[in-house]
């Protein structure tokens, strides 16, 4: 199973490297209040290069935070399953859930995201660019959904 | 089939605690589920489906959502920074009793963490064992830091305060479209000011109760005393955290961008204070991202189940259930009461804000138009059920955090009063709904309802008028 470690690498670092992109967002969101309020420019063009960070950003993360083992979860009865129960609802559980849902949002979102790429859509508001890849972000989103589910079924065997 | 919705959250909440698993991957995989037998039974319409990665791309870009990453970075500087070590010594060393010290930081640091489990966190590791060395036995102990926790629940400008004015908004503008009536949509800033009187009455009586049972408790002060640096850190940040609430509650700069310069002063503290280290920058950065990733991935799911919970047309019939409560507004407002303090047994805040309030508000809130009072109440039940033993949110992760864990009766016994205060708050806010009103300006008092005679678009143009949102993102 060498190539699915690595994928599984590929996926890791590809997730992994956006942490630092919480930095922008702050900085970015920061500085939205004194452009507005103070030097009276800027500020909405800050406020949509944030949004498109946030974007890749979340995107990014819901695999980060699967990776991470971080979701939010109620084990008061399952914590006293065998390990081997455990993993197996883990693995198979997880799969079940999430590649159905990531393979809808996929079928669906790519030919929009698709459509805004080819355009290199704008904000409609304030016509300034990038608002295309708030749409790849969220197919983004359900690719590496997919991905990771079929990983940790692939990969635990 | 408008009750398959029902049966949806009962599947979920069986999945939930028989699996496991995720709540995100179990909202995913339920609404999955009974999407495919509501198509094959010909219930819904595929069409509604589609809506999907609209709704999705809508939460990517709504403005608000962006405070989730900044609360969170915020909750994982101060988990790993000094900083509430240091304003705790300062406490102590103003005069004030350990448990009084522990409920300001609470006070002070709350509306900047991420979530009760960050606050949980931070406190147990950093003040509880400082409480412990002064003598407060241990059961006391774990009740301040669980009540310390919670105080970010209810004291703006906190996420889970900004994510429940969000799905307020949301509710509010579905009641009104099926009420036709024309009121001033509930925004998140309504909900802060709301919170704000309320929030100041039970800090105000946990204070006092901490200083009534403080007043004869033998305590051994060590003699360390802070340094003159620590003074001035602990000042700055003292006014650094009231300027960014008073700033979000007069209006002068938005919540997404409190959080941001809270995360940024923060990080700038830490480096310019050389606590934040190359490993733990990196831990932090880890930190935040798995934990938004978490919040993010809720919200995402919750977004599919609600989808299909309306495709089923469930939500009508939530509506014909609760216009049969009987009792008017109050009725209403006791039946929100109720389901959130039985949902709060088993689900954190975010899942409580992401699922139940989508669903059970919009039925609500054609019955009691009282947005705000609404709220106020929804967050004071939340806070309340994290502190009832055995099984509060707040409770079960204080006593999983605490290096000697504390017994149920003790913990019980000493949360007691606490618990007393909140019923006090939360009484009074049923019986007086004007206490959820007394922080508002009057420029914002809603103007008197009147019955809408145009078409839907027209109204929610105005709504979005009212709002200052922006136009729905073409496809």
């Amino acid at each position: 199973m060498g190539w699915i470690d690595k994928v599984d690498r590929t996926v890791g670092a590809l997730v992994g490297s956006a942490r630092w992109l919480v930095l922008p967002v702050a900085l970015i969101l920061f500085l939205q209040w004194p452009l507005r309020d103070f030097v009276r420019a800027g500020s909405r063009e800050a406020n949509d290069l944030g949004q498109w960070i946030f974007a890749l950003y979340v995107s990014l993360a819901m695999t980060f935070a699967t990776r991470e083992r971080a979701h939010l979860a109620v084990d008061a009865i399952a914590h006293d399953y065998p390990p081997a129960v455990r993993a197996f609802i883990d693995r198979w559980g997880g799969f079940a859930c999430v590649a159905p849902w990531a393979c809808f949002m996929i079928w669906t979102v790519a030919p929009t995201a698709w459509r805004s790429a080819l355009l290199l859509e704008k904000f409609s508001e304030t016509l300034n660019p990038g608002y295309f890849l708030i749409k790849v972000a969220a197919l983004l989103l359900a690719v590496l959904a997919l991905i990771q589910a079929l990983i940790d079924v692939m990969r635990q065997r | 089939m408008e009750s398959a919705g029902l049966w949806m959250l009962l599947a979920v909440a069986i999945v939930l605690l028989a699996s496991g698993l995720p709540a995100y991957a179990v909202l995913m995989g339920v609404s999955c589920l009974f999407a495919v037998a509501g198509l094959l039974a010909g219930a819904i319409d595929y069409g509604v489906l589609t809506a999907l990665p609209t709704r999705i791309v809508g939460l990517l870009e709504t403005d608000l959502l962006q405070t989730l990453p900044l609360y969170v970075f915020m909750g994982a500087l101060l988990n790993r920074l000094p900083l509430a070590d240091r304003l705790f010594r300062c406490g102590v060393a103003l005069g004030g009793s350990p448990s009084i010290a522990t409920l300001g930081l609470g006070a002070l640091l709350a509306p900047m963490n991420g979530s009760v489990g960050a606050s949980v966190a931070m406190l147990s590791r950093s003040v509880a064992p400082k409480l412990e060395a002064r003598g407060v036995p241990a059961a006391e102990s774990t009740a301040l830091v669980c009540v310390a926790s919670t105080l970010g629940v209810v004291i703006p400008p906190s996420l889970v305060l900004i994510l429940l004015g969000d799905a307020m908004m949301r509710a509010h503008t579905e009641a009104t479209n099926v009420t036709r009536e024309m009121v001033r949509i509930v925004n998140t800033q309504d909900v802060f000011r709301g919170a704000l009187v309320p929030a100041g009455m039970f800090l105000l009586l946990s204070l006092g109760v901490a200083w009534w049972l403080g007043r004869t408790a033998p305590t051994r002060a060590p003699a360390e005393r802070p340094r003159a640096m620590e003074w001035a850190i602990a000042a700055v940040a003292a006014l650094f955290v009231v300027g960014l609430l008073a700033g979000v509650a007069a209006g002068y700069f938005y919540a997404v961008e409190a959080a941001a310069m809270g995360g940024t002063a923060l990080l700038l503290f830490g480096l310019a204070t050389g606590d934040l280290r190359g490993g733990m920058f990196g831990d932090v950065l880890r930190d935040t991202m798995a934990v938004s990733g978490a919040l993010f991935a809720l919200f995402v799911a919750a977004t599919t189940f609600t989808l299909l919970f309306r495709a089923f047309g469930t939500d009508h019939l939530l509506d014909a259930w609760v216009k049969l409560v009987p009792g008017g507004a109050t009725g209403a407002a006791i039946t929100v009461l109720v389901v959130f303090a039985l949902s709060a047994f088993v689900l954190d805040a975010f899942e409580i804000v992401f699922v139940i309030v989508p669903i059970v508000m919009p039925p609500v809130l054609t019955r009691a138009p009282d947005a705000v009072w609404i709220s106020v109440l929804a967050l004071l039940a939340l806070q309340a059920s994290f502190l009832v033993p055995p099984s509060g949110y707040a409770v079960m992760m204080a006593r999983s955090q605490m290096k000697q864990r504390t017994a149920i009766g003790p913990l019980a016994r000493s949360l007691a009063p606490y618990i007393s205060a909140q019923l006090v708050v939360l009484a009074l806010v049923v019986l007086i709904p004007r206490l959820a009103h007394l922080a508002e300006p009057k420029s914002t008092a809603a103007p008197p309802a009147a019955k809408i005679d145009d078409d839907d678009d027209a109204a929610r143009k105005r709504f979005n008028d009212m709002l200052n949102l922006p136009p729905p993102p073409e496809e």
